[in-house]
């Protein structure tokens, strides 16, 4: 038979005591310090980061964060509308925060730039203020586009050319602003004729190799040549092309969409003041002024901050127009809904 | 006259002890179930069908539906004949041990890691530009996206179980059996058609269902290698819920799956693991030293497992390769900067992540041993019924214990969404289980007669336990503190529902470096996840080993989600 140690057993018991206190501890541990703003953020945690500690440097506000992408993080904020467990909504498509508005999620606040930011980075209320603006982009393998003799794509049609069959790579609507902003570029050329667009749609379908979870899911299987190309925001396509793969940015000659990021304080929140603060900041140049400095390639949307030079060399000439916000806002829902039943899934 | 040891429940310790456990039960397995049902059948307070009528109307999740069984029983067909080519190979192989630890090691690594890590080679490896498909085979327009894929990577990530289940049984198949029929004139082909796999014909059931059970419940791989064309289930709760934020249809789309998953496990537990052979010849284990296995078969065997195993290591080399260079496929400088990034960034993913294991390994081997004990030596009311839903959460696909949990835990008085305690707890009621398994197992071994002695000198209950039983049933602990801490740092289809602003969890974050643009730090992350299981499982086996375990650890028990 085993002897065993009576330590051990008597280890055992501790072990066991002390588990439990550290589980009351755990729970207890979720309300955080006074200095510290709790934060959903849809930028990438590459980009948000570095923005949060300079915000830190700055003000000596902490912030909390963890990244969602944009549906994840709306359905998280409408769930938990009763008792908000952050206070902050960060960065994202502003046609995400038109749907927050319609489940009354945020609270209104009116930053000092709000004054000086064109209508299409506002919100009238102040329910959501803008932070930058990230036109979409055709983003296609250099590699292959010579063994298949195409140019890289000018027009919306030329991705429904042979060679492209199942080679494309775009966001899923179900989880993704950017395939939402997708969706409202298309239906927008298309003199926002619903059945044109969606006849476009179900055109291109066959083309589509993959529908990911998030808009920038896409962008490492076009960068090996795993796909051919696909449709992304600019910075991520920007950060593609910095991270030494070989890609092509191009856009339509009819125009695509540009969805403004917003930022937006949410009802109920634990800490307003101190979010209050992380928005006048990411509203302002303060913010702004330092995406060149990470390279993050979105275009600021304070007017006083100057485009940088690569940047403005990669958009000139591009035909860009803004999404609607309200628009988009009002028929996300419906639209979403009829791209996954007859786009997604014939 | 003291009590006898089986007493009838009037022993203090025993009651309180029950009672505990019960509440526990109610609390963690039985009231998220009820919320997820009732959330599925009414709509703001009324009842209705329409929710679950809306799903099962839906041709396309009609199709998904079928689409998880389909792929369900091909990854237990194909995973049941790679473990039964395993097993059979190193019961009869006569391979030296070295080779055999070897092959054992490379085999074992799929069930230590995070579910998407052969997911993530997958992608790299095939497809287009893949480094086989296109690289190696030039071959061109081949799509990575669909069933072959999951279906390859899932039987790679759980042909392993069916190996652990299949090798002791062909182990305890006396070849003794197969040298007599041998000598009766029989070929070796016919020896094995119609004496060994007979035999093996129970484990083989068994390990079907396992594979089935752990393919059914898989959400991680089809979100990442089944593309749009090959929907099923898991993933398309998964994003009914996160996407469309349809609690609803997500519970709905969930329920469906539940009827598949709770056959199976009855099947399993009530039907199969009863009909075990056991070849008794009234001799122990005085094995004649003869071959069952030609030398022309045995290469064969050994040649088809190695180049399974090469397939394994490829995959895990591959994924160390990108967690050193800069960016695979592009820039291939040696680099340590995604390990830095880990550390740096995704230090807190990997405290928390350590904390809950850390809570939930002692937590959930002791409510293992706890529950295994009272169920296997106590008589009480309802013991059987606690046995069998003990096990409920263990039995169900992750994606639906996650979703259950966040309707039931979301809103006061029971609001732990955001806390530590609600992965804490989802951590030990679903793979808590194992310990149970492993304590009822091995007191099933031991004779009753001791705790007699202890009561009948006078020891309570509760002495007698701390005294008598534990000390005997802690190798059954300590597989259970194992597979919880296994479980803990790898599991992802509960807990993905379950994170939060304060808590998260390495695997979260692989998941979502992968669908960024961050291969680097998601290999990383995996390569270090490996690493720390590697270590604990090591030290774990040490232990059993002082604690002269009977019998091996029951790894089968690794399975889930």
């Amino acid at each position: 038979m085993i002897q065993t140690p009576r330590w051990l057993a008597r280890a055992a018991r501790a072990a066991a005591g002390c588990s439990l206190a550290a589980i009351a501890l755990a729970g207890a541990a979720s309300a955080f310090a006074a200095d510290t703003v709790n934060v959903y953020s849809i930028w990438p945690e590459n980009w948000a980061r570095p923005m949060f500690e300079e915000f830190e440097k700055a003000t000596g506000v902490k912030v909390n964060f963890v990244r969602f992408s944009s549906g994840e993080a709306l359905a998280r904020v409408i769930a938990e509308k009763n008792n908000p467990r952050v206070d902050v909504l960060f960065g994202g498509p502003v046609e995400t925060f038109a749907a927050g508005i319609a489940e009354g999620v945020f609270e209104a606040y009116k930053p000092p730039a709000f004054a000086k930011l064109p209508a299409r980075f506002r919100q009238a209320d102040g329910q959501w203020v803008a932070i930058a603006d990230d036109p979409l982009v055709f983003m296609t393998n250099s590699k292959f586009l010579k063994e298949n003799n195409l140019k890289p794509p000018a027009s919306w049609s030329d991705l429904l050319a042979p060679p492209y069959k199942n080679m494309l790579q775009m966001a899923d609507a179900r989880t993704s602003g950017t395939a939402v902003t997708r969706i409202f570029s298309i239906l927008e050329v298309n003199g926002r004729d619903e059945n044109k667009a969606f006849d476009y749609m179900k055109k291109l379908r066959p083309n589509v190799q993959l529908y990911t979870k998030s808009g920038g899911g896409g962008t490492l299987p076009v960068g090996l040549g795993q796909a051919g190309g696909g449709i992304f925001f600019i910075v991520d396509a920007l950060d593609t092309k910095a991270k030494g793969y070989d890609v092509v940015i191009s856009f339509p000659k009819e125009g695509i969409g540009t969805a403004a990021e917003g930022i937006a304080l949410l009802k109920g929140a634990k800490n307003p003041e101190l979010g209050r603060k992380l928005i006048d900041w990411a509203t302002s140049p303060a913010m702004q002024g330092q995406f060149a400095k990470y390279k993050i390639n979105f275009v600021p949307a304070h007017p006083d901050v100057a485009l940088e030079a690569s940047l403005a060399e990669v958009l000139k000439g591009a035909k860009i127009f803004p999404i609607d916000a309200d628009y988009a806002g009002a028929n996300r829902k419906r639209v979403v809904e009829r791209w996954i039943a007859e786009v997604l899934n014939p | 006259m003291a009590a006898p040891a089986d007493g009838n429940g009037k022993d203090p310790a025993v009651t309180a002890a029950v009672v505990v456990l019960w509440l526990l039960l109610a609390l963690f397995v039985v009231y998220p179930l009820a919320m997820l049902f009732a959330r599925m059948l009414t709509d703001h307070g009324t009842f209705t069908f329409a929710g679950i009528a809306t799903v099962l109307t839906d041709r396309h999740q009609i199709r998904a539906f079928w689409n998880s069984l389909w792929l369900g029983l091909l990854v237990g067909v194909i995973g049941t004949a790679f473990g039964f080519l395993f097993a059979f190979t190193a019961a009869r192989g006569k391979l030296p041990r070295r080779v055999l630890g070897i092959l054992d090691a490379s085999v074992l690594l799929p069930l230590v890691s995070p579910p998407f890590t052969t997911a993530i080679a997958m992608i790299f490896s095939f497809g287009p530009r893949g480094l086989i498909t296109y690289d190696l085979l030039g071959m061109k327009g081949v799509t990575v996206y669909g069933l072959t894929s999951t279906l390859f990577s899932e039987v790679l990530t759980y042909f392993p179980i069916a190996y652990l289940t299949l090798r002791p049984i062909l182990a305890a198949i006396d070849s003794n059996i197969e040298g007599m029929a041998l000598s009766l004139g029989a070929s070796r082909w016919r020896v094995f058609r119609t004496v060994t796999l007979p035999l093996a014909v129970p484990g083989l059931a068994n390990a079907f269902l396992l594979l089935f059970a752990a393919s059914l419940a898989d959400f991680a791989t089809p979100l990442i290698l089944a593309g749009n064309n090959f929907p099923v289930l898991p993933t398309q709760a998964y994003l009914q819920i996160t996407g469309m934020f349809d609690l609803r249809g997500g519970a709905a789309l969930s329920f469906v799956l539940l009827v598949p998953a709770l056959a199976v496990f009855l099947l399993q537990r009530y039907w199969v693991s009863r009909r075990f052979y056991v070849t008794i010849t009234g001799k122990g284990a005085g094995q004649t030293p003869f071959d069952s296995v030609s030398a022309g078969a045995r290469t064969v065997l050994v040649g088809a497992c190695v180049a399974v195993a090469l397939v394994i290591v490829y995959f895990y080399a591959l994924l160390l390769y990108a967690s050193l260079v800069v960016a695979l496929g592009a820039n291939h400088a040696f680099t340590l900067q995604h390990y830095r990034v880990i550390f740096t960034e995704g230090l807190k993913a990997i405290r928390d992540t350590l904390i809950i294991a850390g809570l939930a390994m002692p937590l959930g081997g002791l409510y293992g041993i706890l529950l295994g004990y009272l169920v296997t030596k106590k008589t009480f009311f309802g013991r059987r019924t606690m046995e069998l839903v003990s096990m409920v959460n263990y039995a169900l696909p992750g994606t639906i214990v996650g979703i259950a949990y966040l309707i039931a835990f979301n809103d006061p008085p029971l609001e732990l969404t955001g806390t530590a305690l609600i992965i804490v707890a989802c951590y030990i009621f679903r793979y808590g289980p194992t310990g149970i398994r492993a304590t009822v197992a091995l007191l099933q071994q031991i004779d009753r007669s001791l705790e007699e002695a202890s009561q009948g000198l006078g020891a309570g209950s509760g002495t007698t336990f701390r005294r008598i039983t534990l000390p005997l049933i802690l190798p059954a602990f300590f597989a259970g503190l194992g597979v919880v801490f296994i479980r803990s740092m790898t599991a992802i289809s509960a807990t993905i529902f379950l994170v939060s602003i304060s808590w998260t969890l390495i695997t979260v974050k692989i998941l979502e470096n992968i669908t960024e643009l961050s291969l680097g730090p998601a290999a990383a992350f995996s390569v270090l996840v490996v690493a720390i299981v590697f270590v604990v499982i090591a030290a774990i086996g040490r232990l059993l080993r002082v604690f002269r375990a009977p019998g091996a650890m029951p790894m089968t028990s690794l399975l889930g989600g």
